[in-house]
């Protein structure tokens, strides 16, 4: 194939590996030989993941970057004898297993080994007295909720990239699963783990409810991105399976009424698994077909549990809503949510009329959660090409929000698209960060918020910078991704 | 056109907002589109499908058995969609050699067809990978291993290296010529043929029965399955002309076969290429249940103990293609004293045994793995005889099946069971 059919967009600062034959030949021995490739075929397979500006990439004929080798190793010792050999010769070490990540984590940008945890799929144990699973970290998520869900339990993890991630995706980039409310981001699951440091040790975090044995260290490691540590096994909480579940829908006249019913029932400790804001544009998107919600803002809710729970529940979210405006649309809108909730055609569709798209979701306190939701619209909207900025808000907190937004536009004409998909980007997390919001829910930080880490982190970053010195001192494990910006500057209106 | 507009309705307000010079370039892209991205040319690829699967996030990757199996990305349904979209549009040329393994992969596939299951967009993979490989034969560029199916196609009317058929006599398997009046015509599939118990079992029932019913083995040749598979629709068509005579000559106003593949080509895919044939067309185990249903068949002997515990391996195509995952069920919920435990993926989500499609073809090892894994969910069930209802699938799960396990594992079809206790 002749690859210069296909402009690079990450071509800067590449690693020059002398002798590419040598180290192929090392990681045969390592791994086997039917484990590693550096046939044209798979190296063009792994050149990004889902962030989706590569789509429109793709679309276009364009690669976001281009890894050297392709590694599928069997157990933590051979991961961690690549990890050493990496460092020997300086190569680059990115972890890769469903590639579903959408903030460039898993892009291979100065190329290297992509080290694909596929093999990484058993599901080892349930115990069902503990109610723990236990399971290798390249799991498919959809594969471990469906193998749990035939034994009577769930995972309570339920990201709308179930069907495309992994349990190890979950861990790197600290993610939430659509019901959060009542079973809590990834961090609140993951009970213990096995990980391989950067320079090739094993070491284990045992798996216990709760412990006072000096510093959290495994947390760490909950949301490294790949940088900090290779994870191999994880012990997850997981819960009966739900007995009942009740399907509850609101719209509300104003956003400010929406959080509010939905702040007032979690104060009264009420937790629906689910719970899902749409501003007044996405409830015309998604709810266009429920005459009660036109221009309106709607709320679903799913309450899920034992069934006496769940109806106290639901008695409590239908008094709250009632009682700040809310009019009930009954079933049906949650109904049409868990059908279409999958049915991803956008990213599909939106490359061909070369919209450049995407989501951003951050994090914010109760406090002043409304106000930074109308910043965040108002600034976007000036930025010159966009034509949709619009929010929903998907987690949700006693103490505050996960918000997510989405933005597509058409990049004027003196930018790429690539320029113009950072100039939102960039606008967006400085005007949550002007407002004292957290940069990021549940995507991580990949390429796309690099910049921003001094910022969202202070004085602490430089901890952070010299953890990841101590650990990786030849930054070997994914390179470029949160201890150091590729991108421009720009759209720092 | 109309659908895009009606499904983006919701723009409306938002492009009535634009300012002048997005709204500007907007529309160019929207008029622009097709000529920009889906440009017209000498090709029969679904360029426009292909593109929706290659952008999706590959929403169906984790019941993708040939993903699953080969645990590598390049195998994953977008990817497989990226390079058939590239190889119609010419940024990947078909006719350099060098580029042999991307070709390759448009025949990576085990036609199980669970992506459709899960496809925002209703298709499955192969669906689209079989427009490419008629634009790939157009250019002279099928793959070896097509062309020797083909061949054998040619040569013997089967898909095996001889006339499979031929060797009735030898498999003790019984032929009964058609005197042009048959109820039912019984159309063994050419792998079928490797399992004469099957076969012989089967004739047995229908006998039992008293069905009126012929086999002609002397002048049955392939359904064209293959054919189908490959996209050589010329001799795709001989061949289903070949069957459409053959069919006719029997005077049955119902064929039944052991095997899906072949149930699924007769029925579905000679439609598609203008092939009519005025009969029905079901899987024998749909027959034999309403046999039993109607009393024509009756249960007398008690199960032996060792066949007992059992688990369905439910085959993708009778599945998910014919639609009929219950036959099976009802004919083994008859047999006093069986328990049936279902393996955690069955009826419509059923996994492949790597044996349909081009896969085993294209990549032998992956259909192994497939088979394997697929072994593996049986296995969990803890039951130690596997009941399927297609000979690809007991070719198949025999690949995957470790040496061990063969001491200990039966693989055996509904109809040899049902021989127990008739």
């Amino acid at each position: 194939m002749n690859l210069e059919n296909f402009e690079l967009i990450y071509k800067e600062n590449r690693v020059k590996i002398k002798d590419k034959a040598k180290i192929r030949a090392k990681l045969g021995e390592i791994v086997g030989d039917e484990n590693v490739s550096d046939k044209e075929i798979d190296i063009f397979a792994y050149n990004k993941d889902t962030t989706l500006i590569t789509l429109n990439w793709t679309l276009e004929g364009k690669i976001a970057a281009q890894p050297d080798f392709i590694v599928w190793p069997e157990t933590p010792e051979q991961i961690s004898s690549i990890l050493k050999l990496a460092n020997e010769e300086k190569i680059p070490v990115i972890p890769f297993s469903e590639g579903s990540g959408v903030v460039g984590g898993a892009i291979p940008i100065y190329g290297g080994i992509i080290l694909d945890m596929k093999k990484f799929n058993k599901i080892l144990e349930i115990n069902d007295k503990d109610l723990t699973v236990t399971v290798e970290t390249g799991t498919n998520g959809m594969n471990l909720e469906r193998y749990l869900n035939a034994k009577g339990y769930t995972g309570g993890h339920i990201p709308q990239s179930l069907y495309t991630s992994s349990v190890g995706g979950w861990i790197a980039h600290r993610a939430a699963g659509q019901f959060s409310s009542k079973y809590g981001k990834i961090e609140d699951i993951i009970m213990g783990m096995e990980l391989v440091l950067p320079q090739g040790d094993i070491i284990k975090f045992k798996t216990i409810a709760r412990a006072s044995t000096g510093p959290q260290l495994d947390k760490l490691f909950i949301g490294n991105e790949g940088t900090l540590g290779i994870i191999t096994k994880a012990t997850l909480k997981i819960w009966p399976y739900p007995e009942k579940r009740g399907l509850i829908s609101y719209a509300f006249p104003t956003f400010e009424d929406s959080l509010e019913a939905t702040r007032q029932i979690l104060r009264q400790q009420i937790y629906p698994a689910v719970i899902r804001i749409y501003d007044a544009d996405e409830t015309n998107r998604h709810f266009g077909h429920i005459e009660k919600a036109k221009d309106k803002v709607m709320v679903v809710f799913v309450c899920e549990g034992i069934e006496r729970l769940v109806d106290l529940e639901e008695t409590i979210t239908r008094e709250t809503c009632k009682k700040n405006n809310g009019i009930d649309c009954g079933e049906e809108p949650v109904e049409h949510w868990f059908e279409t909730r999958f049915k991803v055609t956008e990213t599909s569709s939106t490359p061909t009329f070369k919209i450049v798209a995407d989501t951003i979701e951050i994090g914010f306190l109760w406090d002043k959660a409304a106000d930074m939701y109308h910043s965040v619209i108002e600034t976007t909207k000036k930025i010159q090409g966009v034509m949709m900025i619009t929010a929903h808000v998907s987690h949700f907190y006693p103490n505050g929000v996960g918000f997510y937004f989405t933005f597509a536009g058409i990049p004027p004409k003196e930018k790429t698209d690539f320029e113009f998909y950072q100039e939102i980007w960039n606008c967006i997390i400085k005007t949550v960060e002007d407002a004292g919001g957290s940069f990021g829910h549940h995507h991580g930080v990949g390429i796309n918020r690099s910049k921003w880490m001094e910022r969202e982190w202070g004085k602490s970053f430089d901890t952070l910078k010299s953890i990841k010195k101590l650990l990786d001192p030849n930054n070997i494990l994914n390179p470029g991704k949160i201890y150091e910006s590729v991108w421009k500057e720009g759209g720092e209106n | 056109m109309s659908d895009i507009l009606d499904k983006y309705k919701w723009m409306g307000p938002i492009i009535q907002k634009m300012d002048r010079d997005t709204k500007r370039v907007f529309m160019k892209n929207f008029r622009m589109r097709d000529k920009n991205f889906f440009p017209e040319g000498d090709y029969k690829a679904d360029v426009k499908n292909l593109v929706n699967c290659m952008l999706c996030p590959n929403m169906c990757r984790f019941d993708c058995g040939t993903l699953q199996a080969a645990k590598s990305e390049t195998i994953s349904p977008a990817y497989k969609a990226r390079i058939g979209y590239y190889l119609t549009i010419g940024k990947i040329d078909p006719l350099d050699p060098s580029n042999k393994e991307f070709i390759d992969l448009m025949y990576k596939c085990s036609n199980e067809e669970s992506c459709k299951v899960w496809c925002p967009f209703e298709f499955s993979v192969v669906s689209l990978l079989e427009t490419v490989r008629d634009d790939l034969n157009d250019k002279g560029v099928m793959p070896d291993y097509c062309k020797e199916q083909i061949k054998k196609l040619k040569e013997t009317n089967t898909i095996e290296d001889h006339n499979i058929y031929e060797t009735y006599k030898e498999k003790g398997i019984e032929n009964i010529e058609t005197d042009g009046n048959d109820d039912v015509y019984y159309y063994i599939g050419c792998e079928s043929m490797k399992f004469p118990e099957v076969i012989k079992a089967n004739i047995k029932i229908l006998k039992k029965a008293g069905v009126k019913f012929s086999t002609n083995l002397e002048k049955k040749g392939c359904c064209g399955g293959p054919a189908f598979n490959i996209r050589d629709l010329k001799i795709a068509k001989e061949l289903a002309n070949k069957n459409k005579e053959l069919i006719e000559n029997t005077g049955a106003r119902i064929v039944v076969s052991d095997c899906p593949g072949c149930i699924e080509t007769l029925r579905n895919r000679y439609q598609k290429v203008g092939i009519e044939i005025d009969v029905k067309f079901i899987h024998i185990v749909q027959y034999i249940k309403d046999l039993i249903d109607n009393g024509k068949i009756k249960l007398e002997r008690e199960i032996p103990d060792e066949y007992k515990k059992v688990t369905i391996h439910d085959p993708c195509l009778l599945a998910r293609n014919l639609n009929d995952t219950e036959s099976i069920r009802a004919i083994l919920n008859k047999m006093p004293g069986i328990e049936n435990i279902d393996p955690i993926y069955n009826k419509q989500f059923t996994h492949c045994c790597g044996w349909s499609g081009t896969v085993h073809w294209a990549d032998k090892n992956i259909a192994i793995k497939e088979a394997t894994n697929r072994i593996n969910e049986l296995k969990e069930t803890g039951a130690v005889v596997f009941i399927s209802a297609c000979p690809e699938c007991e070719l198949g799960l025999a690949y995957g099946i470790s040496e061990k396990d063969k001491e200990k594992i039966k693989i055996i079809d509904i109809s040899e069971l049902l021989m127990k206790v008739i």
